[in-house]
């Protein structure tokens, strides 16, 4: 199954199941999907579940926030994360406050989905990775799905969560396939990270698109080509940090690579090494290690864009320094 | 090719020295042996001699500076490298005075033998003259400031890593030395900065008596074969020992001791001693034992270059310590001075520096007379090989239960079994035997051992 397959399986489920669950943003319905994610659901929903908008973010993702907090359970498709950057008061001041500052009276089960991350071409103004930006924010729920699987089993509990849930799919992700359980009630828990590969040498952490791009196969370099055996670890949910899965791993291997497209500073893997630092302290026999994008606007040219990002070379030299090899 | 003169450690207790005076300068050609500079040291002022000719391309240290043990004074071009070259190579390592330039982090354990090794030849090539010419400070620069250093970590206090920084020590291979005990000043870290890490520790062993060597000995898979190229140690090793045995006609006499009293001996003394942590073993009576037996024979306490002999008055005793890899003989000046408790005690200190490379320059030079202990593995018997310029050497073996005739009966009697190998151009057979016939009397009634 394809990655938007999934997304669109896990919307569709969660609809039938609920009444309450919709789903709006740009080209949605008469389009069938600005990236076919939602292709089919005008048809077999209508137009009252499937919603198409006009340009504008900040209207819409506010009417979902207000949806949410008189009982529906909204979906809202951001075309492209970067657009979110127009509606941030929306997200951050009132989806993630206003359990907190209503003392409970209201919640916001809502769940903002779109695609994140740098694609292709598509310059400095569209290709932020804004996971670090959200998982910063008290009230919001992370989530970032590296395979077909896990886009429908997180983005199930994510629409299942009473709490506003930042989605984090690719574009260049969506034609990817994989197996997807064809179990009824497929749904993957939030806040839990998943050990994809056994290994004793180094503990590596990424998630999302990075893992999926780069970081699978530079585990595979490590394996063949250098003879690090690598211990792969999924993060899936950026916030809450599933800290506990990652510590076990390098108390067993004692060194950390962490990789993301991130930019380095205040970028979302910083934030990962700052809550493993300490309390890995002591099992460590190196500094912890965090691959990230360049810290430049990110080029139009695709040589360039495709330089700024982790490659493979730098995942591996980052490994091996930590190593000592 | 270029290289550093580092400030010499000119003694015990000099931390630091100052460049009086530059006698050559910048520029200035200078001839293998001739004064370069006038260094105070917290005892005197001296001359220091280049170790090599060429060109003396930078006066790193100002004078009236005041420069740390171990750290660089000077650039010496001693290639043909210009002295514009030579100023490159130096800003290239980091510029006048910055400590890195002679940490070691490399965990690999041949500078400092393979300099006192190197000496020892250099004396045997000037064998005309000087045969106990010391040569502190220009062996100690004689290859790259690694190996200045590999002699040099005494400067600053004993249990620092690099001389004036914190020693570096990753979080696990701390926590894992605390662990195990390891004493980490013991270690050389083979991380960046010289942190030591992980597998820094894995190498060492706790508390390594004398005799533990290697560190894990790795299985070659049938089918397959591993090569191994020579370190320098080794090959030191391998060309001073073929000189020996090509150069030194090798006669070997053996000689049985009955050393039961010596061990009731020294159980008894090690009962009082134990509240001041010493534990003397039989090792340290032989030694006692063999300084005692020169003094009476003092043919065997003495060097030969091929065309005279210099017997000495005191004995400088080397003590053959194994370490990973190879074999360093750390030398007791003056063991001829010192009572048992205090051979203990300084071997024990010896053989802990020698195995961690940290012995000092004129620790590895200067023996008169060697002995090799192979005791602690269960060996009866072995023969050595004489290490040139000395005369002799001797083999000790285990001292165990045997059966001997003792009083016209066979019993179980403590005994061990000593092997001299000596250099017949210089050392007679009977002369050689009636050091043994003392050396045995000594062990077998140990009452003179501690007169």
């Amino acid at each position: 199954m394809q990655f938007r397959e999934a997304l669109r399986s896990a919307m569709t489920e969660e609809m039938e199941r609920d009444d309450r669950v919709f789903l709006m943003g740009e080209e949605v319905a008469q389009y069938n999907g600005a990236y076919k994610i939602s292709e089919g659901m005008l048809e077999k929903f209508g137009d009252k579940r499937v919603i198409d908008t006009p340009i504008s973010e900040a209207g819409f993702a506010g009417l979902g926030v207000g949806a949410a907090m008189t009982g529906l359970r909204p979906i809202i498709e951001f075309m492209s994360w970067s657009f979110s950057l127009v509606c941030m008061d929306q997200i951050v001041n009132n989806a993630a406050n206003v359990r907190y500052m209503s003392g409970g009276q209201f919640k916001v089960p809502i769940v903002f989905r779109g695609g994140n991350g740098i694609a292709h071409q598509l310059a400095a103004t569209h290709s932020h990775r804004m996971e670090s930006v959200f998982a910063r924010i008290p009230g919001l729920i992370v989530v970032a799905p590296s395979t077909p699987a896990e886009a429908k089993g997180l983005l199930k509990s994510s629409i299942r969560c009473d709490d506003p849930v930042i989605f984090l799919e690719s574009e260049k992700m969506l034609a990817e396939t994989g197996s997807v359980p064809d179990e009824a009630e497929y749904l993957l828990p939030l806040g839990v990270a998943k050990v994809e590969r056994e290994g004793s040498d180094v503990t590596i952490v990424s998630y999302g698109r990075p893992l999926q791009r780069v970081v699978r196969t530079a585990v595979e370099a490590l394996a063949a080509d250098h003879g690090i055996d690598a211990e792969l670890i999924d993060a899936r949910t950026l916030r809450p940090l599933d800290t506990e899965t990652i510590l076990a791993s390098i108390r067993k291997t004692h060194r950390c690579v962490i990789v993301d497209e991130d930019w380095g500073y205040c970028g979302m893997g910083s934030g990962i090494l700052y809550k493993l630092q300490k309390p890995a302290f002591d099992d460590l026999d190196a500094p912890i290690e965090y691959v990230h994008s360049d810290e430049i606007p990110v080029p139009f040219s695709h040589p360039l864009e495709e330089a700024m990002l982790p490659s493979v070379d730098r995942i591996v030299s980052a490994v091996r320094e930590v190593c000592y090899r | 090719m270029s290289a550093y003169v580092t400030m010499p450690q000119l003694s015990d207790t000099m931390t630091d020295g100052t460049v009086v005076k530059w006698v050559k300068k910048e520029g200035e050609k200078v001839r293998q042996g001739e004064v370069i500079a006038e260094v105070e040291t917290d005892k005197a002022t001296m001359e220091m001699e280049a170790f090599d000719s060429g060109i003396l391309a930078v006066a790193v240290a100002k004078e009236g500076e005041k420069v740390l043990v171990g750290h660089p004074i000077a650039v010496l071009a001693t290639g043909k490298e210009t002295v514009e070259e030579a100023r490159a190579w130096h800003q290239k390592q980091g510029g006048a005075t910055t400590p890195a330039v002679t940490a070691p982090p490399v965990a690999v354990p041949v500078a400092a033998p393979v300099a006192a090794d190197d000496s020892k030849t250099e004396m045997e090539e000037n064998a005309a003259g000087e045969v106990e010419k010391e040569q502190p400070h220009s062996v100690a620069v004689m290859e790259s400031p690694r190996s200045a250093a590999g002699s040099s970590p005494a400067s600053a206090p004993p249990t620092k890593d690099n001389g004036d920084r914190p020693q570096r020590v990753s979080p696990l291979a701390r926590r894992m030395a605390q662990d195990k005990g390891i004493d980490l000043n013991r270690i050389q870290g083979s991380g960046p900065n010289g942190r030591i890490i992980e597998r820094d520790l894995a190498q060492t062993s706790s508390s390594a008596p004398a005799a533990a060597s290697q560190a894990a000995v790795s299985q070659i898979a049938p089918g397959k074969k591993e090569i191994i190229p020579l370190s320098k140690m080794r090959l030191t090793i391998a060309k001073r020992l073929v000189l020996s045995k090509q150069s030194i006609p090798h006669f070997y006499e053996t000689i049985d001791v009955d050393v039961e009293d010596l061990s009731a001996l020294r159980s008894q003394m090690n009962k009082r001693l134990a509240k001041e942590s010493i534990k003397v073993s039989i090792g340290d009576f032989v030694a006692r034992a063999v300084v005692l037996a020169l003094a009476e024979h003092p043919a065997l306490n003495a060097t030969f270059d091929g065309s005279q002999i210099t017997r000495m008055g005191d004995v400088n005793l080397g003590m053959a310590v194994a370490i990973p890899d190879g074999l360093i003989v750390p030398v007791l000046k003056n063991a001829n001075r010192l009572s048992i408790r205090e051979i203990r005690q300084r071997s024990v200190d010896l053989a802990d520096r020698a195995r961690a490379q940290r012995l000092k320059q004129d620790e590895m030079t200067g023996a008169t007379f060697t002995v090799s202990n192979l005791g602690a593995y269960g060996i009866r018997e072995f023969s050595a090989i004489v290490n040139p310029p000395e005369v002799a050497i001797l083999a000790v073996g285990a001292a165990e239960k045997r059966p001997t005739v003792y009083n016209d009966a066979v019993v179980a009697r403590t005994m061990m079994t000593l092997t001299l190998s000596a250099d017949h151009r210089v050392v007679d057979g009977a002369t050689a035997a009636e050091f043994l016939r003392t050396l045995k009397s000594l062990l077998h009634e140990p009452g003179m051992l501690v007169a």
